[in-house]
């Protein structure tokens, strides 16, 4: 990240958006961005994958005006090579997405894959995590490097989770809240990035 | 080897008498001005271990004035909640259903993943849950929980469930396998009722059992419920008529009259004892299941066979045992249960927010509020926003210096042996008063490998932190002075390198000198609210041969880890009352309430720094 990146690497958006345009994102208008996010190279998001029944049934009434698939709130990000995928199941009887919503100053490591169904603010996942379908992430939770969140799990608040599957290995202390925030992380990638403060 | 990147432990002065009283060895701290006792703090030491924390895990007592961690605190539950469906449990349910939650959630007994209610798509075993077929909604049928994980599923252990809700009420009533088990209220009743405890007898009696093998087959709770019915009532009436006549009828093993008897002819009346007597005759042992008594079953065969069809596969591990609530498996008189397909769903453990008082003064220093889904708190004093946090980086002189430095400049490399390594360490003073920092490090660090550590600057002082309004309205100016500041940490080795080159060029010549390299008592950088400074570290072989003591030849876990013991000294002046920082007045110092009043803080850190290369 001290290396400065080719010109143009990234497109930025007036809401402050950082997407490289080497990520692959599927289904655009089905992405919500907060706002200064940023998006790494080779990152995936699965906006294509809607919800299927209410969109069957709005599609006749006109524009949908609800099917967000992955909706990412401001000062979040998404590392090179990581993917966002809605989590996915019956729902009487016929198979569905649901929405994946992600709070402020998430922090997804390379290589992770989330689909969860609800992450919340102040989330850091390491590298190479697997967030299983409709788990649950509460807010300033710590998921350590290549923990297997298992499908259906809630993580409460100020949880250090890690392990296959995750279990809870500890409590994020009350001096560690400061170190969740991502403003600092956001200047550091760009077209013209300013490197970390020391 | 796993890379290490530097970091700052700072020791809780709780473990202080302790600590430094064992100190390792005669090391005498040479620049530790500040360390009023002479001792230098090891962080090899095994006590270290238990008093050195981040800055983020320790708190601040504001009326002591003093760290707090997580050891020395004294915690207060707030509030109790499942971790899973994240309702608060109120302390009375806690106390009449315990400290798991009671709702619908379980864990996997196998891998401790969430199970989920699921639908038993399969038909069901006509024999066990015809009942329930014929009430069911042909679409929900009975249900199951599954572990999404590793598919375990409690159809394994035969546990079905009518209803998708109150998972837990349900599965108190239910044994593996899908017998019922009664509650606690049930098995009063059942025995109250004459009507059932004669139909009892019938079928034993029709058993033809008339040996105590034959007896009535009772479950834990009830043997429990029995015996204890049973003593309650030998201890209520010590003179009953069974105690006299029928214990010298049958000379039986269950009566300890017959013991006695047996003693006195043998020891000659001593214990004939009337008193004693009196009180021994009184008690006698279980002799029916009605009484408790369950005649153990020894005959292990079964389990002998299961283990030799499952292999070591099927038992299950400590860990799986440990995670079972006693009590409600299947397990008997000998030993849990012992293989994976006794396990039962696991309640979730409840969680609890928990407020920390300071353990000498009372108040209170961290305190979350109490609804669970906010995690705002009331109060939260961290040491992070009243000691000076201290950043760790290698610093390249890439352009000056030898190769060595320009290696170590990549974080988490490997520090080459007997290679002066320059890091910058960056004090930034969080408070809203001027600091002075005082550094204090031994020249050889402790340990069977000393490295040398100079300190180039141990005397400084950090600026105040500015107002976070000021800050605010300063941001753009600040932003440019920041980002001008870092265009020259960037190009730092340059601009340092022709300021200091002369003593560079010079120390490249002779690599002993260390002293000279770079200017001694001088800061390198210095900003709003921070000081950087560097340190030389002299990082040692790591040869083997030489070592003397114990355990000689082998390097020991993390011995190669360079580790340099600090003693920071901070003092400032405060406003006296005015500042929040300075509530209250340290000791005698306090002075008039106008007078600004002097403040010290001295405490003990560790800096790691990396690993050094095995030569």
């Amino acid at each position: 990240m001290s290396r400065r990146p080719p010109r143009g690497e990234y497109i930025e958006t007036d809401t402050g958006n950082k997407v490289a345009r080497k990520a692959t994102l599927v289904g655009t208008q089905n992405i919500m961005l907060g706002g200064k996010t940023v998006i790494q190279p080779e990152v995936m998001i699965r906006g294509d994958l809607i919800r299927t029944i209410q969109a069957s049934s709005q599609s006749a009434s006109g524009a949908p005006p609800n099917n967000t698939a992955v909706s990412i709130g401001r000062y979040c990000f998404l590392s090179r090579g990581c993917c966002l995928r809605p989590p996915g199941r019956l729902y009487k009887g016929t198979f569905t997405y649901m929405p994946l919503r992600m709070g402020d100053h998430v922090f997804v490591g390379p290589g992770s894959v989330i689909q969860a169904a609800s992450v919340g603010s102040h989330v850091h996942i390491g590298t190479n995590v697997v967030v299983g379908e409709f788990a649950i992430i509460k807010d300033y939770v710590r998921i350590l490097d290549g923990t297997v969140v298992p499908p259906n799990m809630v993580i409460p608040s100020l949880s250090i989770v890690a392990g296959q599957p995750a279990r809870l290995i500890g409590e994020v202390p009350e001096g560690g809240h400061e170190a969740f925030e991502l403003r600092d992380l956001y200047k550091t990638v760009g077209n013209n990035p300013q490197p970390a403060p020391s | 080897m796993a890379a290490l990147t530097p970091y700052t432990y700072i020791q809780c002065p709780c473990s202080d008498s302790s600590t430094l009283g064992r100190s390792s060895g005669p090391n005498s701290p040479t620049g530790s001005e500040g360390d009023e006792d002479d001792r230098t703090f090891d962080p090899r030491a095994p006590r270290s271990n238990y008093s050195l924390y981040p800055l983020e895990y320790l708190l601040y007592c504001e009326d002591c004035h003093q760290i707090r961690c997580p050891r020395c605190v004294s915690e207060e539950i707030v509030t109790y909640y499942c971790p899973n469906c994240l309702f608060e449990v109120p302390s009375s349910t806690i106390k009449s259903e315990g400290n798991r939650c009671t709702r619908s959630c379980f864990q996997c007994p196998i891998c401790i993943g969430p199970l989920a209610v699921t639908s038993v798509e399969t038909k069901p075993d006509p024999g066990l849950l015809a009942a329930t077929d014929n009430t069911a909604a042909p679409h929900s049928g009975p249900y199951a929980l599954t572990c999404s994980y590793c598919n375990w599923s409690s159809t394994e252990v035969g546990i079905k469930f009518d209803k998708p809700n109150s998972i837990h009420a349900q599965l108190a009533k239910l044994r593996n396998g899908g017998t019922t088990r009664l509650t606690a209220k049930e098995r009063k009743e059942r025995r109250k009722d004459p009507s059932y405890r004669s139909q009892a007898a019938a079928t034993t009696g029709s058993e033809g059992g008339a040996g105590p093998g034959k007896e009535e087959k009772l479950d834990l709770e009830t043997q429990f419920a029995n015996l204890k019915s049973f003593y309650q009532r030998q201890l209520a009436d010590p003179n009953s008529a069974d105690t006299g006549l029928a214990s010298l009828s049958d000379l039986g093993f269950s009566s300890p009259t017959s013991l006695s008897r047996i003693m006195s002819i043998y020891t000659g009346g001593s214990l004939q004892d009337k008193k004693a007597k009196s009180r021994v005759g009184a008690m006698r042992e279980a002799l029916e299941s009605d009484e408790g008594l369950q005649i153990a079953d020894l005959d292990e065969s079964a389990a002998i066979d299961k283990l030799q069809t499952d292999g070591h596969d099927g038992t299950a591990s400590t860990a799986q045992l440990l995670d079972q609530i006693p009590n409600l498996g299947e397990a008997h008189l000998h030993g849990r249960s012992r293989f994976l397909s006794e396990l039962r769903p696991i309640p979730y453990l409840l969680r609890a927010k928990r407020s920390k008082r300071c353990p000498v003064c009372r108040h209170i220093i961290s305190k979350p509020e109490a609804k669970i889904q906010t995690t705002r708190f009331r109060i939260r004093l961290v040491a992070g926003s009243y000691i000076p946090s201290l950043a760790i980086r290698p610093l390249s002189l890439s352009s000056a210096s030898s190769t060595s430095s320009s290696g170590a400049s990549v974080p988490g490399a490997l520090l080459e042996p007997l290679k002066p390594t320059h890091f910058l360490l960056t004090f930034r003073n969080p408070i809203f008063d001027t600091i002075k920092v005082t550094l204090g490090a031994p020249a050889k660090t402790p340990g069977r490998f000393p490295s040398k550590v100079t300190v180039l600057c141990p005397e400084f002082e950090i600026d105040a932190n500015t107002d976070v309004w000021d800050e605010a309205l300063k941001d753009s100016g600040e932003r440019e002075r920041e980002r001008e500041r870092e265009r020259r940490a960037r190009r730092g080795g340059f601009e340092e390198s022709t300021t200091t080159s002369s003593s560079n060029n010079h120390n490249n010549n002779n690599n002993n000198n260390a002293q000279n390299q770079l200017e001694v008592g001088k800061i390198w950088e210095r900003g709003r609210n921070w000081v950087s400074i560097v340190v030389e570290v002299v990082p040692p072989s790591l040869k083997l041969g030489d070592s003397t003591g114990d355990g000689g030849g082998v390097l020991r876990e993390d011995e190669d880890v360079l580790e340099i013991p600090m003693f920071v000294r901070v003092e400032w002046e405060s406003e006296g009352g005015g500042d929040e920082v300075a509530v209250a007045a340290r000791d005698t110092s306090g002075g008039s309430k106008e007078a600004r009043e002097k403040r010290e803080l001295a405490y003990w850190c560790v800096l790691g720094l990396g690993r050094i290369r095995r030569s």
